[in-house]
Parts: C-alpha cells; structure tokens; sequence
C-alpha cells in the first residue's frame, strides 16, 4: 500500500483527485444549456423567452441576470415537489430508472482529456499529470460504451412504469440507441485510422499535428454529429419521446425530481456529446494556429492575451447594456426604475472587472517569464507554466463544446421532427452506408498517402 | 367549385433535404442574432410593463355616449338589445324628463362574461349612444356580478381619452366642445 503511494510525488496524487473534479463540468453545462435552450427558442420563435424571474438585492432591487435565475426556479420548483409514483409501478425499478442516466453522466466524461499532458518540474521531481481522469488505453470506446449504457435508464423507466406508452418509449429509445450507435462508431473509424489510436488525448495531438478533424473528415463530422444528436433524442430524432404520439414517452409517469434527473441527464448528456465532438473534430484542448510550446515559451503573453479577450467580451457586454438601456430609457414601460437599476449593477461589476482583469493581463505579459529545464533533450517548465497552459487549454476546450451546444439548440429549434421510420430509414440505410464508404475511402487514402502499416 | 392547388415537386437538391436543413438552419440563426443583438426589436412586447398599440377602431369595452348635459345618449329603442347575438344587453325603460326625448334607460346593462365583441349593437344604435372604442382590452373583476357594466360604469369616461376630433366624445361634459354643444342643447343639467 505504501509503495503504492510513495511511487508517486505527492502533487501527483492531489492533482489527481483534484481531477475528479472535473467530473461536474457537464453538470455545469446543465447550467448553461437550460437558459441558451429557453431564450434561444425564445429568439428563433421571435419571442422573449422567460425573463421574468428574479431574486432581489439591497439596492440594485429585482436581478433577473437575462433569464438566469429562471434555472434556480425550475429547479426548486421540481425539488420540492413531491415524489410520487402511481400504484401499478414496479417499485424498485421505477424509482432506479431516473438514477441511471444521471449516473452515467458523471462517469462517463472521466476518458476527455481536458488539458495536454502537463510535465513540469517541483522541486527535484519531474512531474507527469495526463489530461483526463482515467488515463485509459481503450478511451473513446470506454465513454462510447458508458454513454450507451444511459439507455438502460430509458429502458428500465418504461418497463416499470407498466405504461404502454412508457413501454414504446423506452422500446424506441433502445431502437434508437442501437441503431445510431453502429452509425456513431463506423463515422468515428476514419477519424481513429489517421490517428492510428483509441485514445482522444492522441487524436487531438494528430488533429495538432496536422489538421482538424472537420477538415479532414468532414463526411465522418457530419455523419457522426447526426448520429450524436440522434443518440442523444433530441428533435428532431426525439420519437422516442414524441409527444403527439406517446404522451412523453418513457417518463410519462414520473414528476418532480425524478423526471428533473431524466431532464438533466440529457442536457448533461448533450454536454458530454459537445466536449467530445469537440475534441474529436475541432481539435480539442489545441489552441487553433498557435503550437504548444509557444504557448508553453510564452505563457505570461498568453495568460495576458487570454485576459486582453475577456475584457473585449467585457466591453462587447457593456456596450449592449448601454445601448439597450439608452433605448429603454426612451420606451413607453412603466418599469423603467426597476430595469435601469438592475443594469446599473450589471455595468458596476463590468466596469470593476476590465481594470482588474486588463493589469492581470498586462502584468501577467510583463512579469511572467517561465525558467526551464532540459530533461531527456525537452524544455521542461515550472508548475506555473503548466497551469497556466492548461488553464488556455481547457477554456478552448469549453468554448468549442460550447458552440457545439449551441448547434444541438439550433438544430432542435429549426428541423421538423423525423417519423419513426424516416429516422431508421436515415440511420441503417443513408448514414451506416456514408459511413461504411467514408472509412473505405479514408482507408485507401491513408494507406496510399500517409502510406500506414 | 373545387380548386385544386398543385404542388410543385421539389426537385433533387431539395430532396436531399441536408442542403434545404441548412437553408433553415441560416434563417433561424438569422432570427436568433436578431433577438440577441437587437432584443428591442422584437415583435412581441414585455407586456404588463409596456403595452400593445391598440386602435380605436378595435371592438374592446363598450361605453355609453353622453349628452352635453350629462346624460346618455340612449333613447331606449332596444335596438341594441335586438341585435345583440348573445343576449347580454338588458335595458329597463323609463319616461324621459326632457320633454322633447319620450324614453330613457332606467338599468342599461351588459354582461362582459357573456358579451361577444361582435359590435352588432354599435352598429344597430340609431342615436350611436354606444360605442366599442374605449381601447381596454383587459378587466379583472372579483366576481361574476362584477362583470356585468351597468349604466354608471358604462358612463364613466374621460373625454381627454379620446381624439380631438371625435365631436360626440368632446361634446359631453368635460370635453373641449361641451360649452358650444350646451349652448345649442339649450337645456340645464338636471
């Protein structure tokens, strides 16, 4: 036991299980995709989307934060109903269902590497942390095979609701699964040809090393980004809980926070689908044009560049406060007071932000000169270098997974639902086919150019 | 006559469908940025703060119509009553005291919780003593019986409200030409 734990230099193992950590960023994507689902829907439909809940502070009154607060009411709203379970249900089972997609939500995101592997010096010791929580060989099948895994959630949610509209639900959710699994894995193929590995901190090192994913697979990106919706069912492949036929499908007899764990189960699972798209197409943690060890040579610069474009998001969000208060000053509403007081905090906090974040940053450009060491014929950096990096790293990586989050809303809010059939016709019968012929070609290709073993 | 409306086939970049699935991917966006980086824009109005435009036009609550002295309009006719397709005016009748007018409503009232806003009884009025043009769309009333508008809250109005033009609304007491109006009514209000 104790070999086990002096093998290791002790910021090791506490990075390490600080990593665990990094099991709840789907769940804060939760957090995120509620209110971008509800206003986006919102702005798409020409309408305002909700915007009116609010909670209150001394002076500045009713702070809505854009609709924000909207989240904390729904889900105080499902906590504190009360959980009930009609009579024909089977117990055990019914009251399990919801606890599984939810489960494997947190499970499931510890094969994404959220940095590249960090290497710096402490002290005397060389230290070596990988990017994701489970430093896995197998890696994007692991999470392939524990995303899946959620379905068994659905299934079982139907099943012991003894409903025959859970019964199709769950029954359509398993077809589903099933068949845009096969789509998802073949799409992936050609992708893990050239990369030559199972493992996604590897295949994003290859997308560093040449190209993109979306560049060099972009029939794959497509095909897989479908299956991924798909698997996720959501409109417009949601038949499975298709509301003009099956009421709400497979948890048509759950409420409250059973039905809240279904409910974010899927958008965290939406989150998941993202980071890994993301991380498979869209080069990961790999800051776009700019190598790694530039980033590592000058991570003052960096760190000050990265707080050069949050004070630019800063003023871009200022200058819509001011330019959507100036217009509310000259509007007929009569909460004028209550708004101009609730954006006065918003620009107060904006306006203490840009000063503090821009001397970080400017400091940051100045002072922060790393001193490194070479070991093995490599340029090894301190600890701060290596945080500082993956700090870059997993900010790139959140901002990709969150355009793709965006896409799932957008796709969802534009395209008409698929009819039952028309989603298998899709799955077995266009995408598996693109898929099968994307490999094939992606296979000759390589083998001739890349000229592969 | 039948009329048979032919629809024109898609042709086969629209049944790829993916190319039309971009289309509508472009034009929701194009909403979405719109709502995002000009809300103000948008159609729809946060509505108890800031209110719809209304026009007079719009069949909303009814009003009686007032003399310069003070009285409605009304002559009791009961056309109004006649026309109405829901049946939710009801009128007691009563001697006029002005000699040169013979009758007078004793109850005018109509029931809002019955009432169609179809505007017949605007249109059957032959002295146009009602109108449907106060522009209030939205009442909340306790009970039932709140919502039945009898001859005071029919005549509670403000001629300020309504547009200089409008010579009947400014005619009663209040309005700009209710001195010229009294002056040729001849009659002090009783």
């Amino acid at each position: 036991m104790m070999e086990i734990l002096t093998s290791r230099h002790w910021l090791e193992w506490a990075i390490t299980i600080a990593k665990f950590a990094f099991a709840f960023v789907p769940i804060g994507f939760i957090l995120l995709l509620i209110p971008l689902e509800r206003r986006g829907a919102g702005f798409i439909q020409d309408r305002q989307g909700p915007n009116r809940s609010y909670f209150k502070l001394p002076y500045f009154g009713r702070i809505r934060l854009f609709g924000w607060v909207q989240n904390a009411c729904d889900g105080l709203k499902l906590f504190f109903k009360e959980v009930y379970a009609p009579n024909h249900v089977h117990r055990i089972l019914f009251a399990l269902a919801p606890a599984i997609p939810f489960a494997i939500v947190l499970i499931s995101p510890c094969v994404i590497p959220w940095f590249a592997p960090m290497v710096f010096t402490f002290g005397d010791a060389v230290i070596r942390i990988p990017g994701q929580t489970v430093d896995s060989e197998v890696g994007v099948l692991l999470l392939f095979g524990l995303s899946s895994l959620s379905a068994y959630g659905a299934v079982l949610a139907g099943w012991a609701s003894n409903s025959k509209f859970s019964l199709l639900g769950g029954l359509r959710t398993s077809a589903m699964t099933i068949s845009y699994e096969v789509c998802l894995g073949l799409s992936l193929m050609g992708m893990l040809l050239l990369a030559g590995s199972f493992r996604i901190d590897e295949i994003i090192a290859w997308q560093d090393a040449h190209v993109w994913g979306i560049v060099a697979q972009p029939v794959a990106f497509f095909c897989f980004l479908i299956a991924m919706i798909a698997e996720t069912g959501r409109a417009p492949f949601d038949v499975a809980e298709g509301e003009p036929e099956l009421v709400a499908g497979f948890h048509t007899e759950y409420g409250a926070m059973q039905f809240g764990l279904f409910y974010m189960g899927e958008y965290s699972h939406i989150g998941i689908n993202s980071i890994l798209v993301a991380c498979l197409f869209l080069g990961g943690y790999s800051v776009p044009f700019v190598e790694m060890s530039t980033i590592q040579a000058n991570v003052g610069i960096s760190l000050g560049v990265l707080c050069g474009l949050i004070v630019l998001a800063l003023l871009a969000f200022l200058h819509m406060i001011y330019r959507y208060s100036r217009w509310y000053k000259t509007s007929s509403a009569s909460n004028k007071e209550v708004i101009l007081r609730e954006y006065s905090l918003y620009k107060l906090l904006a306006w203490a932000a840009v000063p503090v974040v821009l001397v970080l940053g400017i400091l940051s450009a100045l002072f922060f000169h790393p001193e490194y060491t070479i070991i093995n014929g490599e340029m090894v950096y301190g600890a701060g270098v290596a945080f500082g990096t993956a700090l870059i790293q997993l900010l790139t990586l959140l901002v990709k997974a969150c355009f793709f989050c965006w896409v799932w809303i957008w796709v969802r809010w534009t395209l008409p639902r698929f009819r039952y059939d028309h989603v298998m016709h899709l799955g077995w019968k266009v995408i598996l086919n693109i898929a099968l012929i994307n490999l094939v070609v992606t296979a000759v290709i390589a083998k001739l150019v890349l000229g592969g073993n | 006559m039948v009329r048979q409306i032919k629809q024109k086939p898609m042709n086969w970049i629209e049944r790829l469908y993916i190319f039309e699935a971009f289309r509508g991917l472009f034009t929701t966006m194009k909403h979405y940025l719109r709502g995002f980086f000009r809300y103000e824009t948008l159609p729809t109005v946060p509505y108890p703060e800031m209110k719809p435009e209304i026009l007079p036009t719009y069949r909303a609550k009814h009003r009686l119509m007032l003399r310069p002295d003070g009285t409605p309009r009304c002559v009791a006719c009961f056309m109004c009553a006649a026309a109405c397709p829901a049946n939710c005016i009801y009128i007691e009748a009563d001697s006029s005291l002005d000699g040169r007018i013979e009758k007078k409503p004793s109850r005018f009232e109509i029931d809002h919780l019955v009432c169609v806003f179809c505007g017949l009884c605007v249109e059957a009025c032959p002295v146009d003593a009602i109108r449907m043009d106060t522009c209030d769309t939205s009442y909340v009333h306790r009970t039932r019986e709140d919502f039945i508008a009898n001859l005071e809250t029919l005549t509670q109005w403000n001629p300020n409200d309504y547009s200089q033009n409008d010579v009947l609304s400014q005619a009663a007491p209040g309005g700009i030409k209710n001195q010229q109006a009294l002056e040729s009514w001849k009659l002090r209000v009783y």
